[in-house]
């Protein structure tokens, strides 16, 4: 009885709390929109754009289909610096990990070259690659590769050599110890340098749009900007930040996904 | 008598030291020293010793995931030790096993499939490896639990699964380095009843490390005595306790507190 109890108290405090929190996520937009018709109304609307302003453009760039051409030239450009960094920035500690001193060697070479402002790179980018996706294909993976390369560093210096100890021991091949134990038990690094890495993609893509483009989420913000259209600018940042959540919420299920073998998950909830 | 499975001779190590520590100093202490040492084919052998007396060291050199710094081993009639750690080929080929003090259970993977892993790797998963293993899960008392993740099981669990993934792939010798002393006494007991259950099944070679005196008497054949570092052998104890034992009661067996009396002596 009274066990029956106590789990139906725990189970009514689990469900105010998930309550708590959406209320609390609610308000809080409330508060940020009611903020910025405030803003709109006191500084005007070449600074501000109102909310329902933003909203209605929105529509009509979904109905002209612009906006999904937008997001489709963002996306292509975004998707594919994305996967060649990840690529090298996933590789290339893979192959470093077998020798203390090659990594030795090329590291202070890599940290350097982070130190390097891609964006100020652009003119210079835009010189030997013309004006296509080509400079924006490199910042952007310039940008991200150092986070993918830097967080799956760390994964692999946090392995259990134990684990590979005893993977050895029963037989296994270095190919089997590197798929199987080294990768698995990096992918919570991996997911974190993810979660980093990849609305900085899209804001590296949107930034390089401004320079060079004739379409893309960006190029629409920079052609807002300069016929002092605040609304405009306004729908792409939204445009923007919606991607970049619709991206998160994906990267977050598959990560869910994949670490469902990890404890802290359940210690975590709420 | 059975012939000699693995020959232990003159075995010594030390470890290199720090880069820090190193200037102008004397070289790094023994840790192992003069360790000489045999087991017989099928021989249940267990090996005692305080703590800190490299029993986890001398393991490792068997299994050759870690080198020798001096003497050598001789395993199956052929020399395997060696001094360069790229020519370790640890568990020689999967015929040593090797269940360490930690678990090292893939976290990753279930009950069932830390089981299989080893078999997995070996290329060896068909529909017989599959049912010993899931003979062995219910000879342990995992049956029901093959599903689950190691952070969802119980230390004495956990250790059962790591016993028997090694068991699994029936490797001809076994080292088991302190495999029970994370768990309470009972659970400890009934593992170690677990332990001689599936011994008596394949009558594998074990060699059995742990501080515990009355384990290394409930388990073993013949029990070692190490010495304080650099360890050494420093005593030898046949014992003389007929199989099958109820290691429940290994208390009240004749000759239990005399073996014991005299090991607890040669134990420092």
């Amino acid at each position: 009885m009274t066990d029956i109890a106590l789990e139906s108290t725990a189970e009514t405090n689990l469900r105010w709390r998930k309550w708590a929190i959406h209320g609390g996520r609610l308000a809080l937009a409330i508060a940020l929109i009611l903020g910025w018709e405030y803003g709109a109304r006191t500084l005007g609307r070449l600074f501000f754009a109102p909310p329902l302003d933003v909203l209605e453009r929105i529509v009509t760039l979904a109905r002209s289909g612009q906006m999904f051409t937008d997001i489709a030239a963002t996306m292509r450009v975004s998707a594919a610096g994305f996967a060649i960094a990840a690529f090298c920035g996933v590789l290339l500690p893979f192959l470093l990990r077998r020798s203390l001193r090659a990594t030795e060697a090329v590291e202070p070479y890599i940290m350097a070259s982070m130190g390097i402002p891609k964006y100020a790179l652009a003119p210079w980018l835009i010189l030997w690659f013309g004006i296509g996706d080509l400079p924006k294909l490199v910042v952007v993976t310039l940008v991200v590769f150092y986070i993918l390369y830097i967080t799956t560093f760390a994964g692999i210096r946090g392995v259990d050599q134990r684990l590979i100890s005893m993977a050895r021991v029963i037989g296994a091949s270095e190919r089997v110890i590197a798929r199987e134990i080294i990768w698995t038990s990096l992918l919570p690094f991996f997911f974190t340098g993810l979660k980093i890495a990849f609305p900085r993609a899209v804001s590296a893509t949107i930034v390089g749009e401004f320079l060079v483009s004739t379409e893309g989420v960006g190029r629409s913000i920079e052609h807002a900007r300069q016929i002092s259209d605040t609304t405009g600018v306004f729908a792409g940042v939204v445009i923007a930040i919606a991607l970049v959540l619709a991206i998160n919420g994906i990267v977050n299920l598959i990560e869910r996904f994949a670490l469902r073998w990890r404890p802290v998950e359940r210690d975590m909830e709420i | 008598m059975a012939a000699t499975l693995l020959e232990v001779r003159a075995l010594g190590k030390r470890f290199a030291q720090r880069q820090d520590r190193d200037k102008g100093r004397e070289p790094a202490p023994w840790v192992i020293k003069d360790l000489s040492f045999s087991v017989r084919d099928g021989e249940f052998l267990t090996i005692v010793g305080p703590s800190g007396a490299g029993k986890s060291t001398l393991l490792n050199i068997i299994a050759q995931i870690d080198i020798a710094s001096a003497g050598e081993i001789v395993f199956d009639g052929a020399t395997v030790s060696t001094r360069d750690p790229r020519a370790l080929r640890p568990g020689i080929d999967r015929r040593i096993g090797y269940v360490t003090q930690d678990d090292n259970l893939l976290p990753w993977r279930s009950t069932l499939d830390n089981v299989l892993f080893a078999l997995e790797v070996q290329g060896r998963l068909d529909a017989q490896a599959r049912a010993r293993a899931e003979m062995l899960i219910r000879t342990v008392g995992l049956a029901g639990f093959e599903r689950y993740y190691p952070h969802e099981l119980s230390g004495g669990m956990r250790k059962r699964t790591a016993l028997i993934r090694t068991l699994v792939y029936d490797p001809p010798m076994i080292l088991m380095d302190e495999p029970f002393a994370a768990v309470d006494a009972q659970t400890r007991t009934q593992l170690q009843a677990d332990l001689l259950t599936l011994w008596e099944l394949g009558r594998k070679t074990i060699i059995f490390v742990t501080h515990d005196i009355t384990e290394a008497i409930a388990l073993g054949d013949r029990a070692l005595v190490l010495s304080k570092q650099p360890s050494r052998i420093a005593a030898e104890h046949v014992i003389p306790i007929p199989r099958p034992r109820n290691v429940k009661d290994i208390f009240a067996l004749p000759g239990f507190a005399a073996i014991h009396e005299r090991i607890r002596a040669d134990v420092q």
